[in-house]
């Protein structure tokens, strides 16, 4: 395998992140458009910060949070709803996006990102002369 | 062991029957199959629509446990309450968009062992995972005797 990554350096690469994660299960989520910027709700419930990974690479905002609560070995699960599986979402966006001031915010579980529309973009008054 | 057997179309079965008489083979397999769509894709990145959330029951030696996923909701709007065996959680949550504000309402009844003692249930709630403990009441719980053997 070594021999052939040598020779093909494209199969070198590192597995994809949702590779590492294994199961994984994309989150609820919103997308609102106002007039200067797109808000993305995700819903993320047992998610910190420190387990949160938010990237942008090449027009695309991806999104991998891992669970934190692990379930204690004397707890028996006598019904289950959830999943244990990390979340992984991957979103695109176009150049009408300005990639440079995007924001993120985690509360309570829930991420909320803001994608500023870029100003070129902006609905803007024009004085008249 | 299960023995399924499956019925091929025949030329029989296909074959239009005098005047549409009996149902069709294919009545329904567009539906079936929109509904199989909806059944495997629905779970995913629906927005959270409705006014349920998912909750799971644990329990140990001394409590049972329920965790709730509530993200985003205020530590205040939540009103955990047992009836009876039944606990009950309501929850809201606010979302702001803008100048708008939108108010989501969620509730639910689960009705729990019947071993709880009910004065003593907390509750808390971190990172958006509520987490209710009923402690067992004594008589519950597993009772060690040793026995001496002569």
């Amino acid at each position: 395998m070594s021999l052939v990554q040598s020779i093909v350096p494209f199969l070198a690469r590192r597995p994809a992140p949702a590779a590492e994660l294994g199961a994984t299960v994309k989150p609820q989520h919103t997308l609102r458009e106002a007039p200067d910027a797109w808000t993305l709700t995700v819903y993320l419930p047992g998610v910190t910060k420190e387990n949160l990974e938010v990237t942008t690479e090449a027009g695309a905002l991806s999104i991998v949070g891992r669970r934190v609560w692990q379930q204690p070995k004397d707890w028996t699960a006598l019904y289950r709803e959830t999943s244990s599986a990390n979340f992984a979402a991957t979103f695109e966006y176009d150049l009408s996006v300005d990639e440079e001031k995007i924001r993120a915010e985690l509360k309570d579980g829930v991420l909320q990102v803001t994608l500023p529309k870029a100003a070129a973009l902006q609905p803007r008054r024009i004085a008249v002369q | 062991m299960h023995i399924i057997r499956y019925t091929y179309p025949t030329a029989r079965s296909l074959a239009p029957t005098t005047a549409f008489q009996g149902r069709s083979p294919w009545a329904g397999l567009e539906s079936e199959i929109d509904r199989l769509f909806a059944n495997a894709l629905g779970e995913f990145s629906e927005p959270a629509a409705g006014n349920t959330f998912p909750v799971d029951l644990y329990e140990d030696k001394t409590n049972t446990y329920v965790r709730a996923e509530l993200p985003g909701v205020n530590r205040d709007a939540i009103h955990v309450e047992m009836v009876e065996d039944n606990l009950s959680i309501q929850a809201s949550r606010t979302q702001k968009t803008g100048d708008r504000e939108e108010a989501f309402a969620f509730s639910r009844t689960l009705s729990v062992p019947e071993n709880v003692q009910a004065d003593k249930v907390s509750a808390s709630y971190e990172n958006g995972v509520l987490t209710v403990t009923l402690p067992k009441r004594e008589e519950a719980k597993p009772k060690k005797v040793s026995i001496a053997v002569n």
